[in-house]
Parts: structure tokens; sequence; C-alpha cells
């Protein structure tokens, strides 16, 4: 499975470094990996400190109309929005919120799937059959409309959209953790501890845990991606994180109707999610060659 | 020893693999000779550069290894000289391969008939009919039952043994002077093993080919081979006849291996297997001198220090060892 | 090879039941289509109270979906609320064979583009080529669709015009207005530059995945004992690239194809929002917007069943390509 050493590794025998080291050593020379770890260093530096410099107010609207839509100048670098509002610092806490709610959907999925996989897998029978069908199901959907529609009733805070992300993305991982729960199974070392007596809870999680790790990691990186850009096209349809609080996805939301004439407004969050979402890809893509001896070459 | 034609010979062949951790001398200048329907057996503990020489006979070593020096002198002309398409129309014509793994050689999604007759139609100048006769007659000659039927089936539904017959017809297809047997029937039961040696021997028998029979199974080689050449580490530490070999091994390595052969005696006398001591050195970092010291009862400085040349110690008997071994033991 | 597929479109109608009960649901969370009636001074409480019968809005939800699901199933699919005046049967056969085009000719131009580049890219492994796919691959799974609709509506409609000072291509929409009695061949022409960027917009994502995955199925097939094999034979490279290793590596993309037809169709309703096209997507986000629960309901059924389809044709394709697929 995915521990197991290429044949170069192991015979290079008694000096061997343990399989996560291994595994950031690899990394280490993946360059798309490392360039997706620091540009997403550079992007978390910005969001988490940038407020702290640049002290404007991101949902303050002036009164009057002469401060909106203005183009870039020193009081606003970025400009302001239709509201009067200034972009940068609405693109700095903007960041914030979207990063945050990737993190914590993606996790919450990955948490969630892998405790149905290791059940499902573990335990067959009618359990498996009745959440793998559910999972079938959910799989046959298109998410996106359901969204939506989950979306509008749950209400517009950042916790709402996270439940909503969750609800529709744990069934890809609660399907991969359990193939790899039913291949474990063929292997010798569960008859082996299954023979010796452990106790079916602790075969699970000290046994196959482990050996679920290495893919949970990749789904959890490439799932933080993903989740950013379902809350940012949520929201650009108007159903997620409600304004004045930001996000990069409400900021494009009425983007469109500007991009004849303010196209900053369309420029700086999406390329903001773009570059996020593309780290967080380059990342997963080295933990996977990293983790996959198979597939380094 | 032969009296025959040279078909095949290997001279000092160095295949090196390059990877990111440094160089593997998978290959370290060996040499050997095959005559016309000779049987060569070469064989050695796993890892020990064998089935690389005989992929870099074919001039199928992948990447990150590469054929660095010597000559493969086949039929008189190097191999190693040869374009890309005309070692391609030697491949599967006059040299047929067959590789270890039968589960996995072929191709899961085509018939065997398509295989097989894939690879005569390459190299015969026939039309698809005629083709399909001669992979029938073929499926005959490897003992395959029912071949019309079996023609037309899937590798999966076959068994390990019938897989491996396959392989064999097909590397048949073109009566080639040389076959390649690659480690063929170690992922084999015991059973059918004896059945594909005993068909590979035959073959042998009517067609006059030469084979190269590549294995870690010295009851095999025994059994199959006419001259024998024992690799370590990338290297030929011990070559001579088959007899000669296994009556009289010179070499502290070669009497190991021969040593650590179960036979009736020992069950009988219950006499301990004596094994070699220590493992395979690690191929990155290789020990100073004969490869073999670290695991040689006899070493001495001069072992540690120098890798001894391979010598003529005895007619036809090359060995490469300083102190080889004494007394003329009978071992098997 | 019949019954096999009488038992597996049998296994597929739980599916599409469960799908469509989970849909209802959600949607049932959502809507209260008569909230707005209520407003509507033109509209009697009488017929209000007569519909919500009618519907089965007087029942518990579980009830309701029965008798929903009852009257879909003889045809009878309510009236449009989004629309009124039309029926939900109306509104959504002018809307679906609109994203039928889109999605046919996103799904065929993704296939033709992908698979072909994937294996370029493992072929010429580590090479310039396969770094740049790579790159674009990237770019292409990292892009949110709708922004990247964005920025092709600023470079193609905004920066990019004609001689005569209309856009090179149209913003959105599906067709000019007075194009609807054009001959066979103009029309055409004209729905072309309507679609081509929702086109590109919606492939990018499939293509930049699916490259990614034929380029390391591909690479997978090529380390096989089989490819080994083959080369032993004496075939020519090409025999050895194309027969071989090609159609082994199709088989695991068969399912990946399969796997994001829901995707697409979320990404398409996303797409068509974008570029204000009036196909299913964006027939379910307004009707969702409007409360119109008949209409949201049953295009999110067809949607579903289209996805289902679409997994059966990707088992049938499968086991053609797959001798090891048995139908027993």
């Amino acid at each position: 499975m995915a521990n197991e050493l290429t044949l170069e590794e192991k015979s290079k025998g008694r000096e061997s470094y343990s399989y996560w080291g291994l595994v950031f050593k690899r990394l280490r020379k993946h360059s798309m990996a490392m360039i997706g770890f620091f540009l997403l260093l550079i992007i978390i530096a910005v969001v988490i400190l940038g407020p702290l410099i640049w002290r404007v107010s991101p949902t303050q609207q002036p009164e009057g109309m002469e401060d909106i839509l203005l183009s870039p100048c020193a009081a606003h670098p970025f400009g302001t929005d239709e509201y009067g509002r200034d972009i940068l610092a609405r693109f700095l806490y903007g960041g914030r919120v979207s990063i945050f709610i990737g993190f914590m959907a993606a996790i919450s999925s990955v948490f969630f799937g892998t405790v149905i996989g290791l059940i499902t897998g573990f335990f067959g029978g009618k359990i498996d059959t009745v959440l793998m069908r559910l999972v079938d199901i959910m799989l046959s959907i298109p998410t996106f409309p359901l969204l939506i529609a989950l979306a509008s009733v749950l209400g517009k805070g950042v916790w709402q959209i996270i439940l909503v992300i969750f609800v529709f993305g744990w069934m890809g991982d609660a399907r991969l953790v359990r193939s790899v729960v039913l291949s474990l199974k063929e292997e010798e070392f569960s008859e082996a501890a299954k023979a010796i007596g452990v106790s079916p809870l602790r075969i699970m999680f000290v046994h196959y845990l482990p050996n679920v790790m290495a893919p949970i990691i990749v789904s959890t990186t490439l799932g933080i991606g993903g989740a950013i850009v379902y809350e940012a096209s949520i929201s650009f349809l108007g159903f997620g994180v409600q304004a004045p609080l930001p996000s990069w996805g409400n900021m494009l939301q009425h983007a469109q109707d500007y991009i004849f004439t303010h196209q900053a407004l369309v420029w700086y969050p999406g390329i903001a999610i773009f570059l996020t979402v593309l780290s967080f890809n380059f990342m997963g893509d080295g933990l996977r060659d990293a983790m996959d001896p198979r597939l380094y070459r | 020893m032969y009296k025959t034609e040279v078909l095949l010979e290997v001279k000092d062949l160095k295949t090196y693999f390059f990877t990111d951790d440094g160089v593997v001398k998978a290959v370290d200048g060996v040499s050997f000779t095959i005559h016309k329907g000779e049987v060569l057996g070469l064989v050695g503990e796993s890892g020990c550069g064998k089935s690389v020489a005989s992929l870099s006979i074919m001039r199928l070593v992948d990447a990150p290894g590469k054929i660095i020096g010597g000559e493969i002198i086949f039929k008189g002309e190097d191999l190693l000289k040869k374009t890309p398409e005309e070692m391609r129309k030697i491949r599967g014509a006059e040299i047929g391969m067959i590789f270890q793994e039968p589960m996995t050689s072929l191709n899961p999604v085509y018939t065997i008939g398509n295989q097989i007759s894939e690879a005569i139609l390459v190299h015969q100048d026939i039309g698809g009919e005629e083709a399909k006769k001669r992979t029938i007659e073929l499926l005959n000659l490897v003992g395959i039952p029912e071949p019309e039927r079996r023609f037309n089936q899937y590798p999966h539904e076959m068994s390990g043994g019938m897989r491996q017959r396959v392989m064999i017809a097909m590397a048949m297809s073109s009566n080639p002077d040389l076959l390649i047997s690659d480690e063929a029937t170690t992922a084999l039961d015991v059973t059918i093993q004896a059945q594909i040696l005993e068909l590979m021997k035959d073959l042998q028998k009517k067609t006059g080919m030469a084979i190269l029979f590549i294995t870690h199974d010295l009851a095999i080689i025994a059994e199959m081979a006419d001259s024998v050449a024992v690799t370590y580490t990338g290297k030929i530490v011990e070559y001579s006849d088959v007899r000669t070999v296994f009556k009289n091994p010179k070499h502290q390595y070669t009497y190991g291996l021969l040593m650590s052969v179960p036979s009736l005696v020992a069950v009988e006398t219950k006499v301990e297997l004596p094994a070699i001591e220590g493992m395979v050195p690690n191929p990155y970092h290789m020990p100073q001198g004969c490869h073999f010291n670290p695991r040689c009862p006899f070493a001495t400085e001069t072992c540690r220090k120098e890798m001894p040349e391979l010598k003529e110690l005895e007619q036809q008997h090359l060995v490469r060892c300083l102190h080889p071994v004494q007394a003329s033991k009978e071992v098997v | 090879m019949r019954t096999y597929l009488t038992r597996r479109i049998l296994q597929l109608i739980p599916v599409i039941i469960g799908a469509t009960l989970i849909a209802f649901f959600i949607l049932s969370l959502v809507s209260d289509p008569f909230a707005a009636m209520i407003e509507n001074p033109k509209i009697k409480l009488a017929d209000i109270v007569r519909l919500k019968h009618q519907w089965g809005f007087d029942l518990p939800i579980y009830l309701r979906f029965f008798k929903w699901f009852g009257s879909v199933v003889v045809g009878n699919w309510g009236p449009s609320l989004l629309y009124p005046g039309y029926s939900a049967r109306e509104v959504i056969f002018r809307a679906l064979p609109i994203t039928l085009q889109v999605m046919s000719l996103e799904f065929i131009f993704s296939i033709l583009l992908s698979i072909p580049l994937g294996a370029i890219s493992a072929l010429k492994q580590y090479s310039k080529t396969d770094y740049s796919l790579t790159l674009f691959s990237f770019f292409g799974m990292s892009m949110p669709t709708f922004w990247f609709g964005l920025m092709m509506m600023i470079v193609f409609s905004v920066w990019l015009k004609r001689p005569s000072g209309v856009p090179l291509l149209p913003p959105g929409g599906i067709q000019t207005p007075g194009m609807e009695s054009a001959a066979f061949l103009p029309r055409m022409l004209d729905r072309g530059q309507y679609l081509i960027m929702p086109v590109i917009v919606l492939s990018l994502f499939s293509v930049g995945g699916w490259v990614r995955y034929m380029r390391s199925f591909m690479l997978e097939v090529l380390h096989q004992d089989y490819l080994r094999t083959a080369r032993a034979k004496g075939l020519t490279e090409r025999t050895v690239i194309y027969k071989h290793a090609f159609r082994n590596a199709l088989i695991p993309i068969i399912t990946l194809i399969a796997l994001s037809f829901p995707g697409i169709v979320s990404g398409a309703a996303i797409t068509e929002y974008v570029f204000n096209i009036p196909g299913m997507g964006r027939l379910v986000l307004s009707a969702e917007l409007k409360n119109d629960f008949p209409t949201a309901m049953i295009a999110l059924t067809l949607s579903t069943i289209l996805v289902v389809i679409a997994n059966l044709a990707a088992d049938v394709v499968y086991s053609i390509v797959d001798p090891r697929i048995r139908y027993s």
C-alpha cells in the first residue's frame, strides 16, 4: 500500500528514514509543492498581517456619492467599490473569511468522510449497504443547485456556508477511505491482528487509520482549494457570506455589472482565489507524489 | 566446452542506473559467450543484475538505466551499434524473450490469439488467416489444449501456467536462434514449473535454439543448463560448464550457494543447512575491494582493498577470487 | 449483455428516487411558493387554498413527496411560478435543448482535447511540453469557473472589438434578436458566436483535470510488464503505444469522466448564469430564487436522471473496452 517504500529505498536498509521523513525529503525536492507552499505562506501572511497594517475599515460606507467606485489613489490603493468601501481592506479581510471557510469546510468533510469510510469498510453488512447507497445517491445529484437551495435556507453566515459545503462534501472521502480499508482487510496483518485477538476498535484506529492518513492528507489539501471555490461561487450568486462582511466570493457578486467600466472589481479577488486554490492544488499534487512511491520515479 | 559456432558474445557489458541518489552499477563488466544450441544459466541472488543483463541484450533497459559500455556481438554484429529500427527487427524474430510474471506480462484487453499473431505478422510476410493458422500450431506446440477455442480467450481466463505457455508460444513464433528466459518459472507452482521446464527443454531439442536461462534456483540450472555463470553485484564471479561448477565450485560465494541448497541427504542426516552470512550489499555503497568480502569467511586485507580479476583457474573455469575453495568438495 | 443492462437500469431506479427525495426535502425547506401569492392582491385566497391542496402542501412532507412524485410520473408537472401562464413542462422543454447543446459541445471538446494532451504529456514526461501541459492543467483546475467567465468577457467583449465597434464576441445570451427565423446556416453561425465563450469556460475545468489524470494513467500503463512484452516481440513503438498502452489507459479515464458528470452539470449552471444563457442551470437557479418549486424540482430531477444515464453509458463503454468485466 501507500506506506511501502520503493525498492531502492528499501535497499538503503539500516540508515533509512522513517516513512514521514522520506515523505518530507521527497516533498522538498518537489518543486511544484514547494512553490505552492511558499505561495500559500505569503498569502496567509498577507491576509493575517495585512489588516493589522492597513487599518481601514472594510465595511464602513462613506456618506455621499463622491467616494463610490474610485480608481486607485493614495487613500484607496485598490480603489473603492460600488458602496464606496475600501477595496484593499475588503480584500485583506475577505481573504481571512474565504480561507477560513475553506479550511473548516474541508477539514470537517474529510473528518466525517473518514469516520463513515472506516465504519462502512470495517463493519460491512447493513450499515455499509445503507450508507454507501446514500453516498451513491448524493454523488449523482448535481450538487450546486442544491447547495444554493440549502444556503438560502440556512442563512448567510460564515458557519452556515461551512455547513452547506460540508453536507455535500464528505462523500468522496468516505468512498476513498472505505476502499482503502477494504483492501487493508485483505492483507495478512489484519488476519494476524484478528487472530491474536486485537479488538476491532484498536485495529481500526491503530492499524487502519495510519494507513489512510496519506490519502486523507492529500484529499484535505485539495479539498480546501475546492471549498474556497465553492464559497466563492455561492457568494457570487448572492447566497454566501452576507455583505457587509467581505469574502473574496461576495466581492465578486456585483462585479459582473461593472465589467465594462470598473474591471478592477473583478481582478483582485479573482486573482487571489485563483492563486490560493493553485497553491493548494500544487501542494496536494506534491503530497500525493511524495506519499505514493509508485508515482515517484 | 562447446565446439559449435558462437551465437552471442557479450563483452565487458556495463549497464548503470543513474538515480537521484547515485549511480547503481547493475551490470558491471559482464562477459559471456553462448554457442549455437547452448543453454547458459545465469545464476545469482535477486538484485545482482541478471535481469538487467538480459534486458540489455534486447536493448530494453528503461530510464534511468543506460548501457554505457561493452559489446553485444550477436551473429557477428554488435547489437549496441544497431539503429532502433534494426534492433526492433531482431527482437521477437531472432531473439525471443519470456518474463517472470505471467500474470502481468500479457495485455489484459486483447485475446491471446491477437497477441501471438501480432508477433507473427510483424516479422513475417504473411496474411491474417495464415498467421491465425500458425498461432494455433504454436498453441498446440506449447501444449495448450483446444487451441482454436483458446485463440479467442483473454489472459484473465487462463491460469498462470497457461499464460506462461502463451508467452513461450509468442517468443517461439518466429523460430528465434536465442531464447532468453528471465526467471520464467519463478512465479509458478512447483508442478507447473516442472511442466514448463520440460516444455522448454523439449522445444530446445526440437529447434536447436540457444537459451539464456536466468534464475536464482540452482536446481533449475542443474536440470537445464550446459554451462553456468554465477553473478554477484553485477559481476560474474564464476563461469564454467555446469558439471565443473557443481562438482568443483571455486568461488566462496558459489560454494556457499551450493551448500545452502537443501538435499535429501541433508534431510535424512538432519544436518543444519549452512546459510551465507549477511546480505547483498547496498547498491549505492558497494564495499571496497571484492564485493563479497564482508560475507566471506576467508577474506583478507587484500580482499578488502582490491577487486580480484576473473581468472582462468583451471581449463575453461573462470573464477574471481583470491582464495578459491581448496579441496575438491563434492557438494551436490 | 441485455440482462446486465436491465439489471443496471433496475439498480439505478432507487438511486434516482433517492436523489429526488433528497432534493425534494431540501427544496421543501426553502420554498413556500404561497408566501408571495398571499401578498399578491390579484390572487384570490380560495385559489391559493385550492392550489395548496392540489400540490399536497396541506399534507405532511413525506406524503407530499409521494403525491408530487405520483403526479410527475403521470406527466403532470404543475405550473411554472417563474413564468406565470406557462406550465413547468413548457418552461423546461424550452431550456433543456439549450443546455444539452452546451453540455454536449463541452463534452466532445473536452474529451477530444484532454485525452491526446494527457497522453502526449505522459509520453514526453519531464519535457518542456509536459511541463507546459502540467501548468495548463493546474491553471484549469484552480480557476473558478465563473471568474474565468468574467475574464473571458472582459477580453473578448470589452477589450476586443470588431471594426464596427461591436464586441468581438457577444457577452451573453444565446441568439442575436431577429435571427430566430434566419436560414439554418447563418442561424448556426450566430449561435456559435454565443456558445464559444461558455463552452471554453466550462471545458477548462474538465480539461485541466482530465489531462492530469490521463497523464498519470498513461504513465502507469507505460510501466506495465505487458508493454515490455510488446516491445520484446519487436512491435513498432507506434503499435506499442497506440495499440497496447493507449487502450489500457482509456479504461480508468472512462470511470473518471463518468464521475465528473455531476460536476459538469453544476458547472453548466453557473456558466449559464454568468453568460445569461436560458438553459436548465439558469432555470434552476432562478426558479430557486423565485421559489418556483415545481420547476426547480423537475429541473433537478431531470439533471439527476441525466447524470445517472451518463453513468450507465459509461458502464456500457467500460464493459466494451475492458474484457475483464463480466455481465454475470
